[in-house]
């Protein structure tokens, strides 16, 4: 049997579990230092995506270059979002909270999707750069330039964010916060602040992530359903407090998807995903790799 | 010099008041102990005190400033540091992460080294066991990090609700001696404690608190030697005064 | 409303215990009426559509309001309604009104093995999952009925919209009646318990998860006829679409909008919706739902019980003003 095939095809899903798994770990942050399911994250990889294609096509900017841009705007507009927003649903208890935070986030879901639609149409948009087809090869397998750039700029990102959370002062804050907010508060951490932080981070790394799909695959309006629930299903499989395992989770669901369309077909791709997430809640609620 | 006042304070738990006019006085450098029994409501106390559980009549004061509608993190910057009932270290962070983030607060976080030199001399186990995970060591040792992490903070005023809860009374004794030891060194100490005879030893002054009213007042000797403090909270009852009633 | 005294307190209950059922009779009359006195087109395609969303909107609410459970899989019900009535009435020659109660009873028989599933899941796990599950569904179909499905030619020059809006709004008060009724049987009070606190009710002895079930088996019921009435109504459509979380979502929108929990809410929700989509869609393509993404927002941080509970404080304010 001609294994190549399979192998190109699980590098491909090597390629696209990296972006599932720097999605993941943004919601996973979120959720598991306040507790707040945010399910506009997928509209905000939509966004991300949108200010990388607009940054490419007004200024010429290389995307990957450009994340030192959409990063810092896309954390400040997570501080908006946050003190905006989510801040009112932080003074709940946390059933409430979570049940709260995922209608608001619906909500915000309609509006930031149909804000989109009005300033830049349902139009699908790609970033195609100058390089967008080239790649090498290594023996008979392709590997396109963007496809290796966003697996290598994801994990860059997930690796740089686990060294601020434990190295960093702010970052063993938001540790801190997430496991005990009134002992943290005792310590003289500001809740709130560390709060907000952590959701500008969970936004910036979803920005980035939309800044990669944009090379990758196709910026729309209509995106962020699907990149949410795939960022949920990363965020199950991974156990809903671990934010490292968020990101191998994501890179293990790639390569199963890629090799269960030997089984099912391309067309029952997301449907595997899908089937998968909720086996595990039902049979192993705390993931591959969470501790709950 | 009086540092801290709280003055006719009532708290309560959305419908529940679990404190009605307390009112109490720590003076520089004393030691303050609060006694009474379960559900008295000492912990709501520290924890009003501590900016936790604010009052909705009555103010805290402390060296002079109003600090009752204030959060606790602005409390720790004005150098008085909780350590709640129950210790609440971080479990899954090591002890160094535990100390590190005590000394949080900006001008704690300037004496860094100094502080981290004070808090191992105090307590060399902590420098022994600085990498290992905090809800990996004993009962006492945990009691020791939650106080060092307390000093990370370069506190003024000391708040312990309930230091002994737990702990066997050899190293009970070890905790009260640094105590002791920390309040020569110049900081305040409030405690609330369910040990009551250990703890009035320690203290220069003691409050009793019982059912959310203060109910007595006086100098350590002093509650050591009442009868009422005997008879209910340091287990000196004969069968006659038990039949006999309070 | 100025009711001071204790005989002015009696007559003004009495008024009211009469208005209300003369005003919703009024509404009822008023609706049967509609298409003896106007034969437009569009009149009577937006109070088809209003009945419509409300009958979704109701549904919904029969689990989310009384049984607490946020199902956002509530499209795979319209869908496996619309597909199943659809299915026998073209295909299989079934009389009408026969399909169309199937399409009822499928989704419902559908829904408990759903809910046999799902309701395994907690709080908002169940809200991800019934969603996951739910899209699946929808993929799936999309990939083994990917094309268009008509109506036959004979049946298209029969077709008249008439009876169409009749169903539609013979659905809804069928709906508005069941959840009427239902706080005032047995069961209900074992629904209610399980959603106040499920580990309490359990233990006095109520079983959450079959009282769970009932809640999902009404609920689901109801939307399989809202998905048979759309496959009645519609002359064409993607089978996929029937299955879409847009139908879920808008519900949703409705019913929180609306208020929550309520008889009247998904009425008042489910009307809003529509008219208010009808009318912006006239002006902005797609500003409804940037509009009805902030009201549900507000409504959910301010105003949990939506329109009617601002309704209740506007009359309360109007009251204290008067006095």
């Amino acid at each position: 049997m001609n294994l190549e095939p399979v192998a190109q095809n699980l590098v491909f899903g090597l390629f696209v579990g990296g972006l599932y798994g720097i999605a993941a770990v943004g919601l996973s942050l979120v959720f598991g230092v306040q507790k707040v399911l945010n399910v506009a994250h997928g509209s905000l990889i939509m966004l991300g995506g949108y200010a990388s294609f607009w940054i490419f096509t007004w200024y010429g900017i290389d995307p990957f270059l450009a994340i030192a841009i959409t990063g810092p705007l896309l954390f400040a507009f997570g501080l908006v979002l946050y003190f905006g927003l989510f801040r009112f649903v932080t003074r709940l208890r946390e059933e409430e909270r979570i049940k709260n935070s995922l209608l608001i986030s619906f909500g915000l879901t309609l509006v930031l999707e149909n804000v989109a639609i009005q300033l830049w149409t349902a139009d699908e948009r790609a970033i195609t750069t100058s390089y967008a087809g080239e790649g090498t090869t290594i023996g008979d397998i392709a590997f396109p330039y963007t496809r290796v750039a966003g697996l290598i700029v994801a994990a860059i990102c997930v690796f740089a964010l686990h060294a601020f959370l434990t190295r960093t002062f702010a970052g063993k804050a938001i540790r801190a916060t997430s496991e005990d907010w009134e002992a943290a508060s005792l310590m003289g951490i500001n809740v709130q602040r560390t709060y907000a932080v952590a959701f500008a981070i969970g936004t910036a790394l979803a920005g980035i992530a939309g800044a990669l799909v944009g090379v990758s695959y196709l910026i729309a309006p209509s995106i962020g359903l699907a990149w949410t629930l795939k960022a949920l299903v990363v965020v199950v499989l991974a156990g809903m407090g671990s934010i490292m395992g968020a990101f191998f989770a994501g890179v293990l669901l790639g390569l199963a998807e890629a090799l269960s369309i030997y089984v099912f077909g391309t067309s029952y791709r997301e449907v595997v995903g899908l089937v998968l997430f909720v086996l595990v809640l039902l049979v192993r609620p705390q993931g591959l790799f969470g501790r709950r | 010099m009086l540092e801290l006042e709280a003055n006719d304070i009532y708290v309560s738990y959305g419908d529940l008041t679990a404190l009605w006019g307390v009112s109490l006085q720590v003076h520089q450098g004393e030691i303050v102990v609060l006694i009474g029994p379960n559900g008295a409501g000492k912990t709501t106390l520290m924890r009003a005190i501590a900016g936790l559980q604010p009052p909705y009549r009555g103010n805290i004061l402390f060296d002079g400033e109003s600090v009752h509608q204030m959060r606790a993190h602005q409390l720790v910057e004005r150098g008085v540091v909780l350590i709640p009932e129950g210790r609440r270290l971080f479990a899954g962070m090591s002890v160094l992460d535990n100390l590190m983030l005590g000394a949080y607060a900006p001008k704690a976080r300037k004496a860094l080294a100094e502080t981290f030199d004070r808090v191992y001399t105090i307590f060399p186990v902590l420098a022994e066991r600085r990498g290992q995970a905090a809800g990996t060591l004993s009962g006492g040792q945990q009691q020791m990090l939650a106080i060092g992490r307390a000093l990370m903070a370069q506190p003024r005023l000391l708040l312990l609700d309930e230091p002994s809860l737990g702990l066997a009374p050899l190293v009970v004794a070890d905790i009260f001696d640094v105590l002791r030891q920390i309040n020569a060194d110049g900081v305040t100490v409030l405690l609330a404690e369910q040990n009551a005879r250990m703890a009035l030893e320690l203290a220069h002054r003691a409050y009793i608190l019982e059912e959310g009213r203060v109910s007595g007042e006086g100098t350590g000797r002093e509650m050591l030697e009442a009868d009422h403090v005997r008879r209910a909270y340091l287990g000196q009852v004969t069968p006659l005064e038990e039949a006999a009633g309070p | 409303m100025l009711a001071s005294g204790l005989a002015e307190r009696v007559a003004y209950q009495r008024w009211t215990r009469l208005a209300k059922p003369a005003v919703i009779s009024f509404f009822v009359i008023a609706a049967l009426l509609v298409p003896q006195f106007t034969d437009r087109r569009d009149t009577l395609n937006l109070l088809f559509l209003v009945y419509l969303y409300i009958a979704m909107a109701q549904s919904w609410n029969i689990l989310a309001g009384y049984a607490g459970q946020i199902n956002l899989g509530h499209a795979a019900f319209f869908g496996v309604g619309a597909w199943t009535t659809r299915g026998l009435w073209t295909d299989e020659d079934v009389p009408f009104f026969l399909a169309f109660l199937m399409g009822g009873l499928v989704a419902m028989v559908f829904a408990i093995f759903f809910g046999l599933v799902t309701f395994r899941l907690r709080g908002v796990y169940f809200a991800i999952g019934t969603l996951a599950l739910a899209e699946a569904l929808r993929i799936t179909v999309a990939n083994l009925l990917p094309n268009i499905e008509s109506l036959p030619g004979p049946t298209i020059a029969r077709y008249e919209l008439e009876p169409r809006y009749y169903l539609a709004l013979g659905l809804t008060l069928f709906a508005a009646a069941t959840v009427w009724i239902l706080p005032r049987t047995r069961v209900s009070l074992g629904i209610l318990a399980v959603r106040e606190d499920e580990v309490a009710a359990e233990a006095s002895g109520v079983n959450p998860l079959i009282h769970k079930l009932i809640a999902l088996a009404l609920s689901s019921f109801f939307a399989g006829l809202a998905g048979a009435t759309f496959a009645f109504y519609h002359v064409s459509y993607y089978p996929a679409f029937t299955f879409s979380a847009v139908w879920t979502f808008d519900a949703v929108l409705a019913t929180f909008i609306g208020g929550i929990g309520t008889v009247v809410g998904p009425i008042v929700g489910g009307s809003f919706f529509i008219i208010v989509r009808e009318r912006l869609a006239v002006s902005l393509v797609e500003v409804h739902q940037i509009f009805f993404g902030v009201l549900f927002i507000v409504v959910v941080l301010m105003l949990p019980g939506g329109l009617v509970e601002a309704w209740f404080r506007l009359r309360r304010l109007v009251v204290r003003l008067l006095r």
